[in-house]
């Protein structure tokens, strides 16, 4: 698709969103992004051959003008500072928590992702992408940062100096889970994005937007009996992740639809998108989408078959923190159709 | 160091778990002892012992009930075990996190060596979560997550005899998560006359624990309640694997002593203590040790008061009315449930004041009043003698 016609399509998209209700959260963060009785939660689903590449995959640059077309398109606003101003505030700190445990989040992704935001005002200093720990975060290809100059890229673990190896003395309960949490979530940020990565998981069927919390707590290798029900829904239901969590945006760019969370890259293909919410029920829902037609497309049996159903999503609505029905979610497809997965 | 009197040594690093001065301490004579034999410290990350390989570089481990399908980068349950790129690694192997020298009736064990000390060590990690953990901190931590040091068995070894420790208790945490590190240190230290105990939640699978009986020399074993509700809500387990754990050893024929934390209103009621106290006799035999200890809040269950006294001191009674002869109640000192009656002529024949042996009538293994036979280990060569027998199967084979 020619830049010309896919930026048309975008601005289609963006009327459609504009006639809809509001897509993105509110900065004053509060309750979360669960839309009100019959609504529906929107979903933006963007792609783009530069996102498909092979290699090195797409340029920060590139990822940030599409995630800016996708804000647009999620909030209906003409501009996309507009539009990533409903969600964050110059004066916010913001974590954005990459997933970099086996196939990770692009750094490109990420670090778009902050530029994007950044466009309101929001100083880099005050941006932190994270992750558990350092050793990850670099062999992810991510480039460790806390000079105090720029966005800023830390484990977990550098805060061992402040205290019990960068997470909580207390530990903090919500529903099933017990667990500390990342000092990052709780001293440096006020708020959160999931900057997750759409890929197969062998227990728990998907880890994406919600999933990517397990990064946040201390002991996430208690939480995989049942398919991490209702444990990965309990884990970002505690107030210290649902009142600041404002966005998803998952690395659909090359998904993986077997043999995760590692890498493995038979089972990747070139996908070429980001999926963007507020409601990160609902991304996980429409990520799961995608990787159920790619299965069935390749042959491979459901997850269902397998014996390893995505069972958190419905607690996580029933716990109000989005939308897992997809009869429920609008999905925004900007680029080519979000469910040919080809 | 290792010319150090006892009470100094004592008096150094102090008591409790957690005392990383005394890591550091074993940790320098571990450093020295290697450079003056030219030995390279081990690292801690170790290959598994008990796992199966399954098809794109997953695992399944073996080791504990759980049998935790691991994919590659992933770890099991207890979190120190991770698979890297198919081969199953322990990240524990004596990366230890808490040493001490205890008291043997502080693990407890209470008719075995009464009086001597067991240098006590432990790393992160536990295959259960039990919601009243007594230490957290460790047990429910990473190993990343905790300061340590890694200390090769033959220098644990090393320091326990430097120590005169007859003893090396695997505690604390949860040995079965290190059991690698146990199995090789313990069978260094009967070469060198030391032996060694298991403190454990007895969640281990069949064929580990038979290797492990191997070179241990007595286990103690927390038998959490006796309900599976008590195991899935409270401890993120299931009794029935502990139940077989304790037959196993049982059928081994090594030393094993039960305690069970009284936690009030979840696993106290008269019903249930006589359901355990009455599965024991039949069994492990009446002359099993067993010890009722007094739950304080802590962790994440904060909402409930301490033990009563009363409970334990019925608890007691209760299963000794079951038939079991050595039954005491634990973290009460001076409560005369601490110390060791006759069950022939109802004497005392150790009498314990919290974890210190007070007094011993005990002659020979046997009651100083009126002879009878006390069951439990008493004397460092027997309990270096100590051979599991083999499984019931194969003797029925004519193994």
């Amino acid at each position: 698709m020619k830049r010309r016609e896919f930026l048309a399509r975008a601005a289609a998209a963006s009327a459609l969103a504009a006639s809809a209700a509001a897509g993105l959260r509110c900065a004053a963060g509060g309750e979360p992004s669960a839309p009100a009785p019959g609504a529906k939660a929107r979903v933006v689903v963007i792609r783009h051959e530069s996102l498909a590449a092979e290699g090195r995959g797409p340029t920060a640059a590139q990822v940030r003008e599409l995630l800016d077309e996708a804000a647009r398109a999620l909030a209906g606003d003409a501009k996309a500072a507009d539009a990533w101003a409903r969600s964050f505030k110059p004066g916010d700190r913001l974590g954005i928590k990459v997933n970099c445990l086996g196939y990770p989040t692009r750094p490109a992704v990420a670090t778009g992702l902050a530029a994007a935001v950044g466009s309101i005002g929001l100083a880099p200093e005050r941006i932190i992408l994270w992750d558990r720990t350092n050793r990850e975060l670099k062999a992810a290809g991510y480039e460790l940062s806390d000079a105090g100059r720029g966005t800023r890229c830390f484990g977990t673990d550098a805060l061992a100096s402040r205290e019990n190896g960068g997470y909580t003395a207390d530990v903090f309960s919500s529903g099933s889970i017990g667990s500390l949490y990342s000092r990052i979530v709780v001293d440096d940020t006020t708020a959160l994005v999931s900057a997750c990565v759409l890929k197969d998981h062998n227990i728990a069927g998907l880890t994406c937007a919600l999933k990517n919390f397990y990064g946040s707590i201390h002991n996430p290798n208690k939480y995989h009996d049942n398919g991490c029900d209702p444990f990965v829904a309990d884990v970002c239901a505690h107030p210290l992740i649902r009142e600041r969590l404002r966005l998803a945006v998952c690395d659909a760019t090359r998904p993986q639809y077997q043999g995760g969370p590692s890498v493995r890259p038979q089972w990747q293909w070139p996908y070429g998108g980001l999926i963007v919410a507020a409601d990160p029920v609902a991304v996980d829902r429409i990520g799961l989408e995608i990787l159920a037609r790619k299965r069935a497309a390749v042959g491979l049996p459901s997850l269902e078959a397998g014996n390893r159903p995505v069972l958190y999503l419905a607690s996580a609505q029933a716990r109000g923190l989005g939308v897992a029905d997809l009869d429920r979610i609008e999905v925004v497809s900007v680029g080519k159709a979000w469910l040919d997965v080809g | 160091m290792s010319g150090m009197a006892r009470r100094e040594f004592l008096r150094a690093v102090g008591a409790g778990v957690g005392a990383l001065s005394a890591v550091r301490a074993l940790a320098e004579d571990a450093a020295n002892s290697s450079a003056a034999e030219g030995a390279k410290p081990q690292a801690a990350v170790h290959d598994a012992r008990w796992f199966d390989r399954l098809p794109d570089k997953a695992v399944r481990c073996r080791l504990c009930p759980r049998e935790c399908t691991v994919a590659d980068v992933e770890r099991g349950y207890c979190g120190v075990r991770e698979n890297q790129g198919g081969d199953y690694k322990t990240l524990v192997y004596g990366n230890l996190c808490s040493t001490n020298i205890d008291p043997i009736e502080k693990k407890p064990l209470f008719h075995y060596l009464p009086g001597t000390l067991a240098l006590s060590v432990a790393t992160a990690g536990c295959n259960l979560e039990c919601k009243f953990c007594q230490n957290w901190r460790t047990s429910q931590y990473r190993p990343e997550q905790v300061e340590s040091i890694v200390i090769p068995p033959e220098n644990l070894v090393r320091a326990a005899k430097a120590r005169r420790t007859p003893t090396i208790a695997y505690t604390y945490t949860e040995p079965v998560v290190f059991a690698e590190y146990v199995y090789d240190t313990a069978a260094i230290g009967r070469k060198e006359g030391v032996g060694s105990v298991m403190v454990s939640n007895g969640y281990i699978r069949e064929q580990a624990m038979r290797e492990l009986a191997n070179v241990l020399t007595a286990v103690k074993v927390d038998l959490k309640a006796f309900t599976e509700k008590f195991y899935a809500e409270q401890c993120a387990g299931r009794l029935a694997p502990v139940l077989e754990t304790l037959e196993v050893l049982k059928d081994v024929g090594i030393h094993t002593e039960v305690v069970t934390l009284l936690v009030p209103t979840l696993n106290d009621s008269e019903e249930e203590i006589k359901g355990l106290a009455k599965w024991l006799v039949s069994h492990l035999g009446p002359d099993v040790p067993v010890h009722f200890s007094r739950f304080h809040p802590i962790y994440r269950v904060k909402n409930l008061p301490p033990t009563p006294v009363e409970t334990l001191n019925r608890a007691r009674r209760i299963s000794m009315d079951a038939g079991l002869r050595y039954v005491y109640v634990g973290n009460v000192p001076f409560n005369e449930g601490e110390s060791t009656y006759c069950p022939s002529c109802g004497k005392v024949v150790i009498r314990r004041v919290g974890y210190n042996v007070d007094s011993s009538m005990l002659k020979s293994g046997a009651c100083g009043s009126c002879g009878r036979k006390i069951a439990g280990v008493w004397s460092q060569e027997d309990a270096l003698a100590f051979k599991p027998k083999p499984p019931k199967e194969a003797k029925a084979g004519g193994g």
